[in-house]
């Protein structure tokens, strides 16, 4: 067996970087004030969605990832670098096929409800996340290559693979993937879903559908992850988690002191709030997949190389991010988001470049133009269908693609900007009504690539949805990520995803916009707020109130 | 007897119109309910696990007996079972019930005294109350509650910081939502109003009553309103239903529970018992409205019962 080496020096080590790489964007930590003062209640006010469920085990969307941060752990979390570091399992180590991982629990650690944390506890998660019942979508995804697990000790608890896989870890750092009481499991679906229990900080008090959720702090709290900056129970007494759709009164709401904080900060907000003395602003982009748009190579006319390099060149994308987002956002050359250390970006491919678009359009046969002035070939005209998710794109980003269409339109292309209800742009993707697309996706690590770009994943679920929206079916990328979703060696891992990547950039399946945005805003009097690094939700461990 | 026959046979031919439109208006657009139950559309939800809820739900019927189901269940007084929440229909929607009936009602009694107010304020302040109380109206009129909202945001909570945009727990939290509303109805209620005062105040029986001594107050406030009032009460029963669909947009920007924001999550993740829950809930409210509507004219004006 190869051992993870977890001394303390590492850990220490850790816990300065975390601190120092938090304060590198503008946060509350920048400046020393005093000794953290325990207390008061805390406002968090969410642009999401409220979750119709709290426990992140069934379904896993982001909204629950965001609240059950505060009140369930995982088995491990990432840090600033995104290096694995430790959490409820202070160690682990895996055997050299990779097929095997043992997990040494923490000894010490109880849920809220007074069960043991031990090995049966963590099996009876990973049955719980693998049970259809559950309808797990984002953790039973995660745990795809886990064939059973095993209580080897008390504390030490195995999982066996079907085939190796380098992404185990960051999986199990999502928050989807955290671990409840089995207790707590044994309840009803409906029951668990209204409060889960957990180790956390904080445990779910109450919740008044479409008002708020109440957190009380966990006085016995003893399982940090091994980056936090204190230890023992939190800091704040109570979180009144509310949702506030409208940017502009959360942001209100935010600046006349009735909430602390609020997350889905938009451009405009961030800008004024930085103005201000009062607020302060956190820069966590998300890990994973960078926002980008995917051009469907599945079918004409971006299954021609040709026309989808055209596409890329003319789009004025940079000259859009600076109007529209003010500076809040960092234009992308990668598939990667910048937290990603594996990211390759490749701004040598990007360029607006018009002249260039044209060649490569009367070379792709696209030569004519009607009057007015759209390409066509064989009478049909060039046209790019772009259905606009009106819940995911922000306003800013919904008029990046109308620059985008406004660019694209002086080269020939017809670009039909659709915005839909998030039900109705799933139906055209799953459809295969569109020829171009921006969607999020979330998972921690660069094994998000296979997700979204093996050619596996153009085969679609049951419910017509399939990940791989660019349709990239490319056999040399498929080996490369299937090979590195494997190796267990850093360096030859970091090798492969950098060929995958740009095979992938040079084919210009994608076109990178920014990372995926994720701004919070906050009083400057809240010390010692941080994100999770593994997908960016944020911690209220940590966090007091100067007040 | 007859009369209230008919008048309970035009209530079920409402809920039932209104339960057959929103099942066919929901179900029309795209999307599989049955993904909603699985945690919204674009889950990777296995087959087996569609396909258990599918017959859970009776999503695999054929429309038509899903929507036979659906009335007989209705008839029993069962909502059902939300798709999104896994909770009944009916209690969450009783819950919702009474922040939007809080603002609604709050919001129609201010519409009523800013509209009584400016009518009679601009029927006897000469001619440039005259023309200045019909632009105000009209502009009242006319506001989007989205833009009146935001705006009454950044004035009363951003700049003068007396009330929050947000509810809460306490009086204060209301009256923004409940300006919002009652401000541009006021609008229309006033228009109303006036032009039915300015006829009152030309009537036969204005002359007589000032004829025998009556003072000026007492001509307006006895006689004339209550002729003006007739029209705007009967309008008041759409008004409140107006003041239901304007919920929607107030509740989600002022961040309140309620049935607009209920109402507005549920058509998003086609949560199709949830949608025809409320709107059949609206549907009794405005039923009833309508009844109160009609009581309250028959008092303000006994000709009416004479002649029924």
């Amino acid at each position: 067996m190869r051992s993870t080496p977890q001394t303390l020096a590492a850990i220490a080590g850790l816990v300065a970087v975390g601190l120092l790489a938090t304060g590198c964007t503008t946060t509350p930590t920048e400046t020393a004030v005093g000794d953290p003062i325990s207390g008061g209640t805390f406002t968090y006010a969410s642009g999401d969605a409220q979750p119709s469920c709290l426990d992140p085990h069934v379904g896993g969307n982001f909204p629950q990832a965001l609240v059950s941060a505060q009140y369930l752990e995982s088995l491990v979390s990432r840090d600033d670098n995104g290096a694995i570091i430790p959490w409820l399992a202070e160690s682990w180590t895996t055997t050299d096929d990779g097929l095997v991982w043992d997990f040494t629990l923490q000894d010490d650690v109880t849920f809220t409800d007074g069960t043991p944390l031990n090995a049966s506890a963590v099996q009876a998660n990973v049955a719980h996340v693998l049970d259809p019942n559950t309808a797990s979508s984002t953790g039973y995804l995660a745990l795809g290559k886990v064939a059973s697990t095993e209580a080897v000790s008390d504390t030490v608890v195995r999982f066996e693979l079907t085939e190796p896989d380098s992404a185990l870890l960051e999986s199990l750092s999502q928050p989807w993937l955290a671990i409840q009481s089995p207790t707590g499991l044994e309840r009803s679906k409906d029951e668990n879903c209204e409060a889960p229990v957990g180790t956390g900080p904080f445990i779910v008090d109450s919740w008044v559908k479409q008002n708020a959720i109440t957190l009380v702090r966990n006085d016995d709290y003893n399982s940090p992850p091994a980056d936090a900056a204190h230890e023992g129970p939190a800091y704040l007494e109570t979180i009144v988690w509310r949702f506030i759709p409208e940017s502009a009164t959360r942001y209100a709401a935010l600046q006349s002191g009735e909430v602390d904080l609020i997350d889905n900060a938009q451009p405009d907000t961030i800008v004024q709030a930085e103005a201000s003395d009062t607020l302060v602003h956190l820069d966590s982009p998300r890990p994973g997949a960078s926002n980008r748009i995917e051009l469907n190579g599945g079918k004409a006319p971006f299954d021609d190389v040709l026309v989808r390099e055209a596409f890329i060149r003319s789009a004025n994308v940079d000259d859009a991010v600076t109007s529209l987002f003010q500076g809040t956002a960092t234009r992308s050359y990668a598939a990667l988001g910048s937290r990603e250390p594996l990211a390759v970006g490749r701004d040598d491919l990007f360029d607006y470049d018009p002249d260039a678009a044209n060649a490569l359009l009367d070379e792709a046969g696209w030569s004519e133009r009607d009057s007015e002035g759209y390409r066509v070939k064989n009478g049909e005209r060039l046209n790019v269908q772009f259905p606009v998710s009106t819940n995911q794109s922000i306003p800013a980003e919904q008029s990046i693609f109308e620059q985008i269409q406004a660019t694209a339109k002086q080269t020939g292309f017809e670009v039909s900007l659709a915005p839909l209800d998030i039900s109705s742009w799933y139906g055209a993707l799953g459809a295969n009504e569109y020829d171009a697309v921006s969607a999020p996706y979330t998972k921690a690590g660069p094994d998000v690539l296979r997700v979204l770009y093996h050619s596996d994943g153009i085969v679609p679920a049951p419910s017509g949805y399939f990940a791989n929206l660019a349709q990239v079916s490319d056999p040399e990328i498929d080996a490369l990520l299937t090979e590195a979703a494997q190796i267990s060696d850093e360096t030859e891992r970091a090798a492969l995803y950098a060929d995958a990547q740009n095979r992938l950039l040079e084919g210009f399946h994608l076109l990178p916009l920014y990372d995926q945005q994720n701004h919070f805003l906050l009083q400057a009097d809240v010390q010692g707020m941080r994100t999770l690094p593994s997908v960016s939700v944020p911690t209220l461990y940590d966090t007091w109130l100067n007040r | 007897m007859l009369r209230v026959l008919a008048r309970i046979g035009g209530a079920v031919f409402v809920l039932w119109a209104v339960a057959t439109v929103t099942f066919f208006a929901v179900r029309l657009i795209p999307g599989d309910p049955a993904e909603a139950v699985l945690g919204g559309p674009g889950s990777m939800a296995s087959a087996e696990a569609l396909a258990a809820v599918r017959r859970e739900y009776g999503l695999d019927q054929p429309l038509f007996v899903q929507y036979l189901d659906q009335l007989v269940r209705l008839a029993t007084g069962d909502l059902g079972r939300s798709y999104a929440l896994s909770i009944d229909v009916g209690p969450l929607v009783l819950s919702q019930l009474g922040g939007t009936l809080l603002i609604a009602t709050l919001a129609l009694g201010l519409a009523w005294l800013l509209a009584l107010a400016l009518a009679t304020w601009s029927t006897r302040g000469g001619r440039v109350a005259w023309y200045l109380g019909s632009g105000l109206e009209i502009v009242a009129a006319a506001l989007p509650h989205f833009w009146f909202a935001t705006a009454l945001i950044v004035v009363f909570s951003i700049w003068l910081g007396v009330f929050p945009p947000i509810s809460t727990s306490g009086v204060a939290g209301l009256v923004l939502p409940v300006v919002t509303l009652a401000v541009p109805l006021a609008g229309f209620l006033g228009q109303i109003m006036r032009e039915s005062l300015l006829l009152a105040l030309e009537s036969p029986f204005v002359l007589s009553a000032r004829a025998r001594g009556e003072s000026e107050a007492g001509v307006r406030w006895i006689h004339a309103v209550r002729h003006a009032a007739l029209p705007a009460i009967s309008l008041s029963g759409w008004a409140f239903g107006s003041l239901i669909s304007g919920a929607v947009v107030v509740e989600t920007i002022f961040a309140r529970p309620g049935l607009g924001r209920t109402l507005l999550n549920a058509v998003t993740s086609r949560d199709v018992p949830v949608v025809v829950g409320v709107v059949m809930i609206v549907a009794v409210v405005y039923i009833l409205m309508t009844l109160l509507t009609d009581l309250a004219s028959r008092l303000a004006d006994p000709r009416l019962a004479v002649r029924s």
